[in-house]
């Protein structure tokens, strides 16, 4: 075995020997470390994985969303203004879309009412998502019966119930007739929620998008990408606020880790200049102290991020939940497939292992200017 | 001086060199870092057909947003909602913008909301 | 033969506490010898101990050891002659010489707490990158030796005074150094661990080792193995016995 590794290994030996002397402490700064990068950790595979997650689902979202707005707020569209938006060059197809949001008070929850433009069910049929079926206990073959705005009761009978590996998407729809839904909700005729529009070529999608607000100056067009990007936004900003939490709590961690490692005991300087007596290099002495920062900081990583790996994959981030529902009722039972960048672990290495290494070594520069006599003057 | 190599008897009982454990923790633990990796790609690879479900449910339903936080309409649709609805929907739900992580709803007032309805 | 040439030591050099330790010192030692520097504490002795060990640097004067008292990788480095003038080395030479040439024993024994003494034996053997074996082999046989093989993996916090003596002789052996430098060895032994001492230098001495001593102890400079006695005080060499 070359000389170094040898050299490196016995240093090593020395470094695990002088961890172990002071097992308590240096186990809970161990188990602190840890649970920091296992929540800096959690946060970033729940947040990167969300955001692919979503992208890959949303990929065949439609391409555009025509809104009206009516002092500043989306209001009901007139059903015409697809026609308008048709005669647009560029715009192969645009058909007003119906949906809405009914609070059910039995369950305590929001559902979001659907007339599909294809296949819709017929009459007084529905089709529910899984969160329905499984707050309102209906299944296929049940009426459920749900309160118009007159005040009185329609009925529905559940025809069908959507695919359990959905309802990321689909867990509090109820899909329901064109005629069922202006009658539940009171929805004028010849008005729709809003218009969906897909385009010759997504290249021209911003100058169409342009165009519709040319000619309907009270609309705003709402693109794919933009939806994509909200979700990016959505987590990017309920990640960052927890990661900025926790780097303060992890900054707190450096400090401290820094305090403790600069300041060096009347024993330690006694060690060192006994080590530089016996022959030991100030390297020597300061690769002990590297040693140290790895040893600590590498384990705490490796088992914080194995950690929030299997809290978030194997767990759907069971922690992070009552932060991620808030006061929804109806939550999506769904398995976060990991999408794992290598870069985000990279960062997080650097965010945490180096500065903790540096804040072991730097001051161990202190050593350099322990004399070896120092031992002979005591 | 001598230099030659002790009796077993001696070696049987000395303590054990501690470099040892500590490196089997970090292979171990840079081992495991990578089966993580592995893993995530495998299950990736596996899951990718049960996203078409939802994905092809989306392009059939017209869908904009993923059913993730179903407590107000901004929440569930935050793709179609009005810019900074956050203040016009609810008197209290301000949890869209930094501030409202910070604060809790008062419990009358949850009440309240649910009565109106 | 280590030899010391107009050797002048100052602390705090041109401030208020500035002292002197050690002026103008000459003199020489000669290998396989035991040689004793007696004085009162605040004599320079000790300050002349970690000079000719290499720990220190003089402020003026020169240091040489003749006659291949540098040894392996350090003697290559400054070109392979049989003396060495020490002085004038850099930083990371005299490290590699004290890890080669010297052996230190000092008064408060100064053995790392907490870890074992199989592993304080070690310690001078670790930046060599010898195989750990090897290192584990010679440390067991010093230990041996001694009589300490049982205590091997006790920790050093847990030995008797006679025991932590013994220990601390075991690592500056370690190398195994042509020169023992101690500083008042028997400072914290009673008389029999003092005398047990004494027989361990014997032991040393007849193996072929240099050992330079500083002491006021009567027991260790009126001892029948010391060949030499330097008297110190004030920083100067006042008689010479023999």
């Amino acid at each position: 075995m070359p000389r170094w590794i040898e050299k490196t290994r016995s240093i090593l030996d020395f470094t695990v020997a002088s961890l172990l002397r002071r097992k308590g402490k240096n186990f809970s700064l161990l188990v602190v470390y840890t649970l920091v990068v296992f929540l800096l950790g959690s946060v970033l595979f729940l947040t990167q994985a969300m955001k692919r997650e979503a992208s890959l689902i949303l990929k065949n979202a439609p391409e555009m969303v025509v809104q009206r707005l009516l002092a500043g707020r989306y209001e009901p569209i007139p059903a015409v203004y697809a026609a308008t938006i048709r005669e647009i060059r560029g715009v192969m197809s645009a058909g007003p879309r119906l949906w809405g949001y009914y609070y059910d008070p039995a369950a305590g929850a929001n559902y979001t009412l659907l007339v599909p433009r294809e296949d819709a069910p017929s009459g007084e049929k529905i089709v529910v998502g899984r969160g329905v079926s499984g707050s309102r206990r209906i299944f296929q073959g049940d009426i459920v019966s749900f309160r118009g705005s007159d005040g009185a009761d329609r009925n529905f009978t559940v025809a069908d119930e959507l695919s359990h590996e959905s309802e990321l998407v689909s867990s509090d729809l109820i899909l329901m007739s064109e005629a069922g839904f202006r009658d539940l909700f009171g929805f004028p005729a010849g008005l729709a929620t809003d218009i969906v529009v897909s385009v010759r070529n997504p290249k021209e999608l911003l100058t169409i998008a342009r165009k519709v607000v040319e000619r309907l100056p009270d609309t705003r067009p709402i693109l794919r990408e933009e939806m994509v990007r909200t979700y990016d936004s959505v987590f990017d900003w309920r990640g960052g606020i927890v990661i900025v939490l926790v780097l303060m709590a992890l900054l707190a961690f450096v400090i401290l880790a820094w305090e403790k490692a600069s300041g060096l005991s009347a024993d330690e300087k006694r060690e060192i200049g006994v080590l530089k007596a016996v022959g030991w290099e100030t390297a020597d002495v300061t690769a002990v102290k590297a040693c140290e920062g790895i040893v600590v900081s590498f384990l705490s990583f490796s088992a914080g991020l194995l950690a929030a790996y299997a809290h978030v994959f194997f767990f759907s981030a069971r922690l992070f939940a009552p932060a991620m529902k808030g006061w929804s009722v109806l939550y999506p039972d769904f398995r976060i497939t990991p999408f794992i960048d290598p870069y985000q672990v990279a960062v997080l290495f650097f965010l945490t292992v180096v500065p903790y290494t540096v804040a072991t070594i730097v001051p161990s520069w202190r050593a350099a200017i322990i004399d070896p006599d120092s031992v002979m003057r005591s | 001086m001598t230099r030659e190599r002790p009796d077993k008897k001696g070696g049987a009982r000395l303590p054990r060199r501690k470099s040892g454990p500590a490196l089997f923790l970090l292979g171990a633990g840079a081992l495991l870092l990578g089966l993580m990796f592995a893993h995530a790609g495998l299950q990736r690879r596996a899951d990718m057909p049960l996203l078409e479900s939802p994905a092809g449910m989306v392009g059939r339903l017209e869908l904009t947003d993923l059913c993730l936080f179903t407590e107000a309409r901004y929440t569930r649709h935050p793709s179609q909602a009005d810019l900074h609805s956050a203040f016009q929907d609810h008197p209290v739900a301000l949890e869209h913008f930094p501030a409202g992580s910070m604060g809790r709803t008062p419990s009358g007032l949850r009440r309240l909301h649910a009565a109106l309805d | 033969m280590i030899r010391l040439q107009n050797v002048r030591k100052g602390f705090n050099l041109g401030k208020s506490n500035e002292f002197v330790a050690v002026s103008d010192v000459t003199m020489a030692m000669e290998e396989k010898r035991v040689t004793v520097l007696k004085g009162p504490s605040g004599s320079g002795k000790t300050t002349l101990l970690s000079l000719i060990g290499c720990m220190a640097r003089p402020t003026s004067g020169r240091i040489t050891l003749e006659n291949g008292l540098v040894r392996n990788g350090a003697l290559a480095a400054v070109g392979g002659a049989a003396d060495v003038e020490v002085t004038s080395l850099p930083e990371r030479f005299l490290t590699e010489i004290r890890r080669q040439t010297f052996g230190f024993i000092f008064q408060q024994f100064n053995l790392v707490k907490g870890i074992s003494v199989l592993e304080n034996v070690m310690l001078p053997s670790y930046p060599t990158g010898e195989k750990h074996a090897v290192v584990r082999g010679r440390a067991m046989a010093l230990l041996e030796m001694f009589g300490l093989a049982e205590r091997a993996s006790a920790r050093v916090e847990w030995l008797s005074g006679g025991e932590a003596q013994r220990v601390a002789i075991a690592r500056a052996l370690m190398n195994d150094p042509p020169v023992l430098i101690a500083d008042e060895p028997t400072a914290h032994l009673d008389s029999k661990l003092s005398r047990e001492f004494l027989e361990i230098l014997s032991r040393l001495k007849d193996q072929g080792k240099t050992a330079i001593i500083a002491s006021h102890d009567p027991l260790v400079f009126e001892a029948g193995d010391v060949d030499r006695v330097i008297a110190v005080r004030d920083g100067r060499i006042e008689d010479e016995a023999a």
